[in-house]
C-alpha cells in the first residue's frame, strides 16, 4: 500500500475512487427515504381524496346516504388492496375489498369495530353499523393494521372523524404497505441505475482528467532529463500555474550550480595562474648559473607545472558547462590552431597538410575543441620531422579526424600508458605530457573517442572522434 | 638588441630582466598595459615580452592597440593563461609567438632571437657577413671561425648592424637598440663602441655613412 501511496497517480485515482464510491451510496441511501416520503404523500393525496368523496355521504345526523355509497363505487379495483371502513353510530360500512381489520396487539384501541369475519366480501357496500367509542383526533396518522383476510402485511391508512348529531362517525381508508414498496420501488430503481452511470462516468472523467493533469509533470521531468543531458540550459518557462513555482525555483538552482560551478573553476583557475607567476620567477632564478646545477629544481618545477595544467584541464573536463552545445565548424577552427602552432613551433619547420572539408562540424564546446585539438596537434608538432597531416571525414554520427605526424610513433605499450592520465611521454618538454589524456578526458565527456594507431606517413597516428552536428542556419 | 618587457609582477619582471641582460639584451621593463603600449609605440625595440593580465590596460588590446598603429614590432605574448582558445586568440591579436608560464629561460631567450631574426628577414639561424658570422639561434659570433669576445654593448651594436647588414643603419636606431630607456648614450659613445669594433673585425667591414649612420658590409673582397 505504501508502495502505491508512492504514486500521486494512485494518490489521486484512490481517493476519487473512495469518495465517487461513498458519495454514489450516500445519495442512494437518501434516495430511499425521501422517495419513501414522496410515495407516502402521494398515497396520502389518494387516501384523502377517498375519505373526503366517502366523507360526503355521511348525513348530519350520522347516517350514511347509501346512494351516495353507491356512486363512489369500488374504490380501486378488486384485488389491489385498497380498502375503506366507515364506522358511526348507525353501523360500519366497509368497502368490498376488506373482509375486516383488527389493530395490532398491544396498541392502544382503534377507532374501528371489530370485523366480522363471516362477511361477505363480494357485496358492496355492506352496512353494520355499531355503537361505539369515537375515536380522538380529527386526522390521525398512520397505524399498523393487519387484514383479517390472511394476505398478512401491513396496513397504511387515514381516519377522518365527523362529529354528528347522534356521535362521531369515522371514515377510514388504507392501502397496503406492499404498493407502497412497489412505488417506491419502481422510482428507486431508475434513480440507482443512473447513479451508478454518474458513478462510472465520474471514474472515467477522473482517469482522464488524471492522464491531462499528470501530463506537465511528465513533460517537467523530461524537461530535467534534458538540462541533465545538456541538450537545454534552463526549464522551459511555459508551465501550468501551479508548476511555475517549482520551475522557478529548480531554474534558481540551476543558475546557481551554474554560477557556484563558474565561480569554483574561476578559483580554481585563479588559483593555477596565481601560482604561475611566481613559479615562472622560480624557473627564472633557477637558471641562474650556480643555482641549480643538476637541473633537478627545474624538474620539480616542471612537475608543479604539470600537475597545475592536469587539474585545471579536469576541473574544466569535469564539469560540461555547456549545455546546447554549439555546431563548431571544424576546419576554421583548425586552421586558427594550425597558424598558432606554425608560429609556436616556427623553428621546427615542419608543415602542416590539412584535408579537412568546410563543411564538417561537430557539437562541441569551442575551448575544449581547441584544448583537444591543440594538444594533439602540439604532440604531433613535436614529434614530426617534417609532416603533421590531418584529415576529416564524416562517419555515420560522427566527424572523425586523423592527426598524424611523421615522426617515431608510440609502441603498443607506450601508447596504452600515454592515455593514462599525467603520464609523461617525452620527459624533457616542460609540463607536455599531459596533453593527450586530457585529450581523451574530454573526447569521452563529448561523447566522442580517442584512440592511437600508426600513421600512413610513419609516426603516431590520433584518431579523434566527435559527434557531428548539421551546419546551424 | 632591445627589448620591452610589459610584466606587472615585479620580482618576475625583475629576473626575467636580469636572465636577458645576462645574454647581453638591453630590456625596458613596463609594469602596466598603459606604459607598455606608451613604450612599444613610440621607442624602437626589437621585440616586446608581453604579459596577458596587466593593470590599466590588458595585454591582448596592448597588442591589438600596436598592429593597429602599424607597428611592426615582433611581440612574444607570455602568460599563465596556458589554453589554446587563449593561444589562438593572442596569435589573432598579432602575437609572433606565445610562451605560458613557468617557462625555461632558454626558451625565451632562444626564442627572442628567433623572432627577432626572422623579422629582420633572415630564415636561417646563421647569418654570415665575410669573415663575420652570427648565430642567430645561439647569439654567438664568430670570425674567422674562432669566437669572437665582445662586451654587452659591442654585442648589441653587431648585432643590430649583422642584422640589417649591408644596409644603412640610422645612428639613433642603433642607440636606441643599444641602450636601456632613457640611459641612452650618445653619438660620441657609439663612435667609441664602433672603434672597438673595428679593432676587433677590421675597419673596413664598418662604413660610416656620414650623417647617417653606420653599414656592415663584406666589403668588395
Amino acid at each position: 500500500m505504501k508502495g502505491v501511496l508512492n504514486s500521486i497517480r494512485a494518490r489521486l485515482l484512490i481517493s476519487g475512487v473512495l469518495f465517487t464510491v461513498v458519495a454514489v451510496v450516500l445519495a442512494a441511501l437518501t434516495i430511499r427515504p425521501t422517495l419513501d416520503q414522496f410515495v407516502r404523500r402521494n398515497v396520502d393525496a389518494s387516501l384523502e381524496s377517498q375519505i373526503s368523496v366517502l366523507a360526503r355521504a355521511v348525513k348530519s345526523d350520522g347516517s350514511l346516504d347509501q346512494d351516495r355509497i353507491q356512486s363512489v363505487g369500488p374504490f380501486i379495483r378488486r384485488g389491489a388492496g385498497w380498502a375503506w371502513v366507515v364506522k358511526g353510530p348507525a353501523g360500519v360500512l366497509r368497502s368490498q375489498t376488506v373482509a375486516a381489520v383488527e389493530p395490532r396487539q398491544g396498541e392502544g384501541p382503534p377507532p374501528w369495530p371489530r370485523p366480522e369475519r363471516d362477511r361477505d366480501r363480494d357485496r358492496m357496500p355492506q352496512r353494520e353499523m355499531r355503537p361505539d367509542k369515537p375515536p380522538t383526533a380529527p386526522l390521525k396518522e398512520s397505524r399498523r393494521w393487519r387484514s383479517r383476510s390472511g394476505w398478512n402485511e401491513s396496513f397504511y391508512f387515514r381516519t377522518l372523524t365527523i362529529s354528528t348529531s347522534r356521535g362521531p362517525v369515522t371514515v377510514t381508508a388504507g392501502a397496503p404497505r406492499y404498493i407502497r414498496d412497489r412505488m417506491r420501488d419502481e422510482g428507486l430503481r431508475p434513480l440507482l441505475l443512473s447513479l451508478g452511470v454518474l458513478g462510472v462516468g465520474l471514474l472515467a472523467a477522473m482517469i482522464g482528467q488524471l492522464e491531462l493533469g499528470l501530463r506537465p509533470l511528465r513533460k517537467l521531468g523530461a524537461s530535467l532529463a534534458a538540462v541533465r543531458a545538456g541538450e537545454q540550459r534552463r526549464i522551459d518557462d511555459k508551465q501550468p500555474r501551479e508548476l511555475e513555482p517549482v520551475v522557478a525555483e529548480l531554474n534558481a538552482l540551476l543558475d546557481h550550480n551554474d554560477q557556484a560551478l563558474a565561480k569554483a573553476r574561476s578559483h580554481v583557475s585563479n588559483l593555477a595562474h596565481g601560482l604561475k607567476t611566481p613559479l615562472a620567477t622560480l624557473a627564472v632564478r633557477l637558471a641562474e648559473p650556480g643555482r641549480d646545477p643538476d637541473g633537478s629544481l627545474a624538474s620539480l618545477i616542471a612537475q608543479i607545472d604539470g600537475a597545475i595544467g592536469h587539474h585545471l584541464g579536469r576541473a574544466r573536463a569535469a564539469s560540461p558547462g555547456a549545455p546546447g552545445r554549439p555546431a563548431l565548424p571544424v576546419r576554421s577552427r583548425l586552421d586558427d590552431l594550425v597558424a598558432a602552432l606554425s608560429r609556436i613551433h616556427a623553428a621546427a619547420g615542419v608543415r602542416a597538410e590539412l584535408d579537412v572539408a568546410d563543411d564538417l562540424y561537430v557539437a562541441c564546446d569551442p575551448q575544449d575543441f581547441d584544448e583537444m585539438t591543440g594538444n594533439l596537434l602540439d604532440n604531433a608538432w613535436k614529434f614530426a620531422e617534417r609532416t603533421v597531416r590531418v584529415t576529416g571525414r564524416r562517419q555515420g554520427a560522427r566527424v572523425v579526424l586523423d592527426i598524424d605526424d611523421d615522426g617515431p610513433g608510440l609502441t603498443d605499450e607506450a601508447a596504452a600508458a600515454a592515455l593514462v592520465p599525467g603520464s609523461r611521454l617525452d620527459e624533457r618538454g616542460a609540463g607536455h605530457g599531459f596533453g593527450l589524456s586530457i585529450a581523451l578526458e574530454l573526447a569521452e565527456l563529448h561523447d566522442g573517442a580517442l584512440t592511437l594507431g600508426r600513421a600512413p606517413i610513419g609516426g603516431l597516428r590520433v584518431t579523434l572522434a566527435l559527434p557531428a552536428r548539421s551546419a546551424e542556419p | 638588441m632591445r627589448i620591452l618587457l610589459v610584466e606587472d609582477d615585479a620580482p618576475l619582471a625583475e629576473s626575467i630582466a636580469q636572465a636577458l641582460r645576462e645574454e647581453q639584451f638591453a630590456v625596458d621593463i613596463a609594469a602596466d598595459g598603459e606604459t607598455g603600449a606608451h613604450l612599444g609605440s613610440t621607442e624602437t625595440y626589437a621585440a616586446a615580452v608581453l604579459d596577458l593580465g596587466l593593470p590599466k590596460q590588458d595585454g591582448l588590446s596592448v597588442l591589438r592597440g600596436w598592429r593597429a598603429q602599424n607597428r611592426p614590432l615582433p611581440v612574444l605574448i607570455l602568460t599563465a593563461r596556458y589554453g589554446w582558445t587563449e593561444k589562438v586568440e593572442g596569435f589573432k591579436a598579432g602575437a609572433d609567438d606565445y610562451l605560458t608560464k613557468p617557462f625555461r629561460v632558454e626558451e625565451l631567450v632562444m626564442r627572442l632571437r628567433a623572432l627577432v631574426r626572422r623579422s629582420a628577414g633572415h630564415h636561417g639561424p646563421r647569418i654570415v657577413c665575410g669573415r663575420l658570422t652570427f648565430d642567430a639561434q645561439m647569439g654567438g659570433f664568430e670570425f674567422d671561425g674562432m669566437p669572437l669576445k665582445l662586451t654587452s654593448f659591442e654585442w648589441r651594436v653587431l648585432s643590430c648592424l649583422i642584422l640589417r647588414k649591408e644596409v644603412v643603419v640610422e645612428r639613433m636606431d642603433i642607440l636606441e637598440q643599444a641602450y636601456e630607456g632613457d640611459a641612452g648614450g650618445d653619438s660620441n659613445s657609439l663612435e667609441v663602441i664602433v672603434g672597438r669594433l673595428r679593432r676587433k673585425i677590421g675597419h673596413e667591414m664598418i662604413e660610416t655613412v656620414r650623417g647617417r649612420g653606420y653599414r656592415l658590409t663584406a666589403g668588395a673582397a
